[in-house]
């Protein structure tokens, strides 16, 4: 069975907020049922092993941006370069699994380049955390989710109402809005992309 | 070879030298038998796909999403250039121009496992001179990444190799120096230009930006307000025009200085016919194109003591330095000129044959040089896709 690579800006140790939790209780389940690579910001580049995964960690190259929209775009080019690793150590690619718009571009890089089913899944959205788009910052963030929202072949929501939302005011086919939050769920959810 | 050049600015869509440098070099390198592809930008008014003058051209619209910024519009351009490339086929090398390209560059390079080259051609603390912003630290930063990811850097002068190694920490010795060249269509179409020649009309060329120094000539105008028949023409366009215009009027210089803005190269060929000497009084200037032009028009030239102008002018054989931030210096410079014939002949003479060791076709024969050497070390190399790519 060929494995997944999941990509995340956080997971512990290295935290930024709620996600690093999520991802903690999810992967290291999924990881001992499907070979599992994660590819992470870390403090530096480094691969190594954790919680039953075979991790690509590297370190931001550019620590100043004006904003977070320009810090995501700097610091996708750096999760692309530690899973661009893995796919050359793998000598294969793996289903790419990314985790919210901040590391959904390196998704969109890495299906454009190797043709690789991409998933992402989605926990919140700049319209959940802003209510408005009431700047143009908001609006660059919405425009990215909506791109790479289209990018993928696959949505994972942990409820019915984000389904509602990313149909309603992203313009996703809710045939490609999976639901699932367990590990067995998700599994599921990549059968018929890895076929 | 097969050479992709990312680039954000290609005719018809050009912002200032970087765009004339990379047109020149992808048309001359393909000359040479390279295959060429140029991914570049749109807004929608020129073709997505053609081909030119030998060289593939593929465009990208960045207007599909919204920017709040000009650092996050170059990133979306980037982004969507990324993608973009993955359509285009295989290639030996990639070739990106300043930071304005570097995110594709690196990106693609970790992915296709490729060999990344990239021409430095000016940077942002030596446009700035102080880091003022985080935009500005974004950028500064982008140009030492992008001088650390690179196989080998180029610059188009010593001065620009020597800020490139001090500012961004980029080594020496992976450094490569190769001049710009200039547009030969311009000189031929000048060759009876010096016997036009009337009156004192003293030029500037390039865009009105504080780095440029237009301001030091205005002021140059103001003290020499007693020379008769004296009059400054100023071409192009930029932030520091509406300025610069009410600094002529403070000074009185209404009937002195003349603002064309940007002009077509035709009309540019009519001005110079008519420019008694060329003046290029930037305060920072990696290599200086426009001097060749002139040079090889015949028209007398007046630079700065500073970066790429200070290599290309050997003062007093084919043109005039000045101390670069001094408009007194400047107008002593332009009397000089103005008023001593055989000096003038004399610059002339020498700045023909000065600027015939500079030419693009030179230009592109040392880049593909340089190319081979990369793709010799890159092939001795265990650095290589190990994946499939699409």
């Amino acid at each position: 069975m060929k494995p997944v690579m999941h990509i995340s800006w956080e997971y512990p140790p290295w935290v930024v907020g709620g996600l690093s939790q999520e991802l903690k209780s999810l992967l290291p389940e999924i990881a001992r049922k499907v070979r599992t690579i994660l590819v992470v910001r870390g403090d530096r580049d480094e691969v190594a092993e954790i919680d039953g995964m075979r991790l690509f960690k590297f370190a931001s190259s550019v620590r100043t941006s004006p904003h977070i929209l320009a810090y995501i775009h700097a610091l996708n080019i750096d999760l692309l370069r530690g899973a661009s690793a893995a796919i050359h150590e793998e000598g294969d690619v793996p289903l790419v699994h990314t985790h919210d718009w901040v590391s959904s571009i390196t998704g969109v890089y890495l299906k454009s380049c190797f043709r690789v089913p991409l998933v992402t899944s989605v926990y919140t959205t700049e319209l959940t955390r802003s209510k408005v788009l009431g700047s143009l910052l908001n609006m660059g963030i919405f425009d990215i989710e909506r791109h790479c929202f289209s990018k993928s072949d696959l949505l994972i929501v942990k409820s019915g109402g984000m389904r509602d939302h990313l149909a309603e005011n992203y313009g996703v086919s809710r045939d490609k809005i999976v639901f699932a939050s367990s590990a067995e769920g998700i599994i599921d959810a990549y059968r018929g992309l890895r076929e | 070879m097969r050479i992709l050049e990312i680039t954000w600015e290609y005719p018809p869509h050009i912002v200032g030298g970087l765009g004339r440098h990379v047109y020149n070099l992808s048309v001359h390198l393909a000359s040479k038998g390279a295959e060429v592809t140029v991914l570049s930008f749109t807004d929608g008014t020129s073709k997505k796909q053609e081909r030119a003058e030998g060289v593939e051209i593929v465009r990208v619209n960045p207007y599909v999403l919204r920017y709040p910024d000009f650092v996050s519009w170059i990133e979306g351009l980037n982004m969507l250039m990324v993608e973009r490339a993955a359509d285009l086929g295989s290639f030996d090398l990639i070739h990106v121009h300043d930071w304005l390209t570097a995110y594709s560059g690196i990106a693609l390079k970790h992915m296709w496992r490729r060999p990344l080259v990239a021409t430095i051609h000016a940077t942002e603390i030596g446009r700035r001179k102080v880091l003022t912003n985080d935009s500005e630290r974004h950028i500064h930063e982008m140009e030492w990444w992008l001088a650390f990811e690179a196989w080998r850097v180029i610059c188009c002068s010593k001065y620009m190799m020597k800020e490139v190694h001090t500012s961004l920490g980029c080594p020496a010795d992976k450094i490569s120096v190769i001049h710009n060249g200039y547009d030969p269509k311009m000189a031929k179409a000048k060759n009876a230009v010096p016997g036009k020649k009337k009156g004192k009309t003293v030029l500037f060329v390039g865009r009105l930006v504080y780095e440029k120094g237009p301001h030091l000539l205005v002021e140059a105008a103001s003290l020499l307000r007693e020379e008769e028949g004296l009059r400054v023409i100023i071409v192009g366009d930029g932030a520091m025009r509406p300025y610069l215009e009410g600094l002529a009027r403070k000074l009185n210089l209404g009937d002195k200085v003349s603002f064309l803005g940007h002009v077509d190269d035709e009309t540019l060929l009519s001005i110079y016919e008519e420019a008694s000497v060329l003046v290029i009084p930037s305060l920072y200037e990696p290599f200086g194109i426009v001097v060749l032009e002139a040079m090889s028009l015949g028209i007398p030239v007046i630079v700065s003591n500073t970066g790429g102008l200070d290599e290309i002018v050997t003062d007093g054989k084919d043109g005039i330095k000045f101390r670069s931030g001094s408009a007194e210096d400047l107008a002593k410079a332009i009397t000089r000129v103005l008023h001593d014939e055989g000096l003038r002949a004399r610059l002339v003479a020498n700045a023909k044959s000065r600027a015939n060791e500079f030419s693009w076709s030179n230009t592109a024969e040392q880049t593909l040089e340089l190319y081979k050497r990369v793709l010799d070390e890159y092939n001795a190399n265990d650095w290589k896709p190990k994946a499939g790519i699409r």
